[in-house]
């Protein structure tokens, strides 16, 4: 995809800079224009540049080759083109010494520059293809890769960052689809035990006599079948990490057993008599309200309290719905270029519906959609009509005035989901909730609505 | 109800821009008009013996007749931009303005002997590429459609003189054109 590729092109005389930048984007590039050496170090700094076209020649004390220098000093994976209207050979050698991909001559024929610029472009996808896949291969997921703007989300970031380092026992609850098993990786990831096995292991998957044999591994003969010895996947998660998934559907019988890890870190083999002792840290994950079930006589107390003794709760998609925008735009890039389609953004309208939709499936149901939209839509935006197969499931807010609401309550709510719709934009908040700029800055100020 | 504008410079052939009207023009959605301009002498550069599109285009901006969204103009000149050694043509992306230049659309300008169909034909595929542009379309990946880049003739023979789905699906309709 080309949009994602962004270039600046630098050079003192601007008639240079935006004919090629205007050439450039008709090629559908994002393209930027900086008038000295230094404004194109400054703007380097402020977004992610592919390329970089650099005239040789500029004034005001740094040069092309100098600029170029101070950028890759910073950015070295950018690819810099050098462009001059006076060709020698020696600061052609100087340029391709100091790191330029490339050393062109203007006028340069259009053919040269857009073979140039497809053939970076066709190495960079690649690059970036290759870091997706090596991060799906290995599931190395770290806390950076959890995209979220809601301050709920960033606590239990910091507080999942500081017990990284700690062998407690983690408890993480949320709906399904919340990113459960994401933030055990990245706790696993960020430890010391990031060099040690991450084994996952679903709890709701299996019958009670196949996961104690898959939690704890088997001898040779300990029921029918067992014909040689298993080690399980406690063994198996040996000095790292255990992600148990749905903890809340665990048997009484295996209750105890797991009981008796936690406390002994020892355990024996189905049909065993050896005990195994092991170093494992223990990260357990529930999808249902894990209290109730011991309120209700279902999970013991012993193991809860076990458990539980450092507790994330992972809130719902619909209770973070700034978060909607931008992990749907993370989706967007990603499967787009996974997908080969050339689709570049949501529309207005494709934002409004997932808006709108109360995603009983969290974000794992928001990446879903994301690619179904991506596959079947036409153009190069995602619209309300791409998302319409969300309008069948029927999940979409309704408007109910809660019995004791009053006015003041009401009024406080239109100005947050306005906000949040326009992304904070008081302008377009006030023009949408048809008041005037200054009424609206008084009413946050007011309702103390958090921006 | 606003006009697409053709705009002829001198020299230019009635027959070629009378294609380039029906072949290219007509297929966006708002009606075609005619326009003759002046020479875009004032464009010349002595020292490339070209004529830089980035003037003509400034002047064509100036030009524009009110009931027009959009006026392509049509020159024999040899156009170029500062970056580049020549353009076949050049549009304002999303703007109103645009021109193409025949001087190298022409067997005669590789040394083969004349051909009136492959000329008329190539002035069309640059036509519906530059106007296209005027309508925000930038290139297409796909080779044979109207915005895929051409920087040589062989790949203006490549294109056909339509826009693939996926081009056609993000211009207005019929009678949506302002």
């Amino acid at each position: 995809m080309k949009t994602h590729w962004q270039i600046l092109v630098v050079d003192d005389e601007e008639v240079m800079c935006e004919s090629l930048a205007a050439w450039l984007r008709e090629d559908g590039y994002l393209v930027d224009t900086a008038s000295s050496g230094r404004e194109a170090v400054a703007k380097a700094t402020q977004r992610d540049y592919a390329i970089y076209f650099v005239d040789l020649k500029m004034p005001g004390g740094m040069d092309g080759i100098e600029t170029m220098m101070q950028i890759r000093r910073r950015y070295p994976e950018a690819s810099i083109i050098i462009i001059t209207a006076y060709a020698t050979v020696d600061t052609a050698i100087t340029a391709m010494k100091e790191g330029a991909q490339e050393y062109i001559v203007k006028p340069c024929n259009p053919e040269e520059i857009s073979l140039l610029v497809s053939r970076i472009v066709k190495v960079k996808n690649l690059q970036r293809e290759n870091s997706i896949l090596r991060k799906k291969l290995s599931r190395q997921y770290r806390f950076q890769d959890i995209v979220s703007k809601n301050p709920r989300m960033h606590q239990i970031l910091s507080l999942a960052q500081e017990i990284a380092p700690l062998r407690s026992t983690v408890m993480i609850q949320g709906e399904s689809g919340t990113g459960k098993e994401l933030i055990a990786r990245a706790i696993h990831n960020s430890g010391d035990r990031a060099q040690k096995p991450f084994v996952a292991v679903s709890c709701a998957a299996l019958a009670e006599t196949l996961l104690e044999s898959e939690l704890f591994g088997h001898e040779k003969g300990a029921f029918t079948g067992a014909a040689e010895r298993r080690i399980g996947k406690f063994e198996m998660a040996d000095g790292g990490t255990i992600f148990l998934d749905e903890i809340g559907d665990i048997s009484p019988k295996l209750q105890i057993d797991l009981l008796r890890v936690l406390q002994e870190r020892c355990f024996y083999r189905v049909g065993g008599q050896e005990e195994v002792r092991v170093d494992v840290r223990v990260i357990a994950a529930t999808h249902v309200n894990l209290q109730q079930a011991v309120a209700d006589g279902k999970f013991r107390d012993d193991l809860f309290y076990r458990l539980n003794v450092i507790e994330i709760r992972v809130p719902a998609l619909r209770d973070r719905c700034e978060d909607i925008p931008l992990l749907a735009g993370h989706f967007l890039e990603r499967l787009s270029h996974e997908l080969g389609r050339d689709v570049e953004e949501i529309s207005e309208g494709g934002l409004r519906v997932l808006m709108d939709y109360r995603w009983p499936g969290n974000v794992r149901e928001l990446e879903n959609a994301v690619e179904r939209a991506v596959v079947t839509c036409r153009g190069r935006a995602l619209t309300e009509e791409d998302f319409a197969f969300l309008r069948e499931n029927g999940h979409f807010r309704t408007w109910a005035v809660p019995p004791s609401m009053t006015l003041e309550e009401m009024e406080k709510i239109a100005i947050i989901a306005t906000l949040q719709r326009t992304g904070g934009n008081i302008k377009e908040s006030a023009a949408l909730l048809g008041i005037d700029r200054s009424t609206l800055y008084e009413k946050i100020k007011r309702y103390e609505v958090p921006r | 109800m606003k006009y697409l504008y053709a705009a002829a410079t001198p020299g230019v052939n009635r027959e070629v821009l009378a294609a380039i009207v029906e072949g290219a023009l007509a297929k966006f959605g708002a009606p075609v008009g005619q326009v003759e301009l002046a020479g875009i002498e004032f464009a010349y550069d002595a020292a490339r013996n070209q004529y830089g599109s980035i003037p003509v285009l400034e002047m064509l901006a100036k030009r524009i007749p009110k009931d027009a969204c959009k006026l392509l103009a049509v020159t024999e000149r040899d156009l170029f931009i500062p970056v580049l050694t020549f353009v076949f043509g050049h549009a304002q992306l999303g703007g109103s303005v645009g021109v193409i230049s025949l001087a190298r659309l022409r067997q005669e300008f590789y040394g083969l002997p004349p051909n009136r169909e492959v000329f008329l034909e190539r002035a069309v595929k640059e036509a519906l590429h530059e106007t296209g542009h005027m309508f925000g379309l930038v290139h297409c990946a796909d080779r044979s459609c109207a915005m895929s880049l051409a920087t040589n003739v062989r790949q203006i023979e490549l294109k056909r003189a339509a826009f693939c789905v996926g081009c056609a699906a993000r211009l207005p309709l019929t009678g949506e054109v302002e």
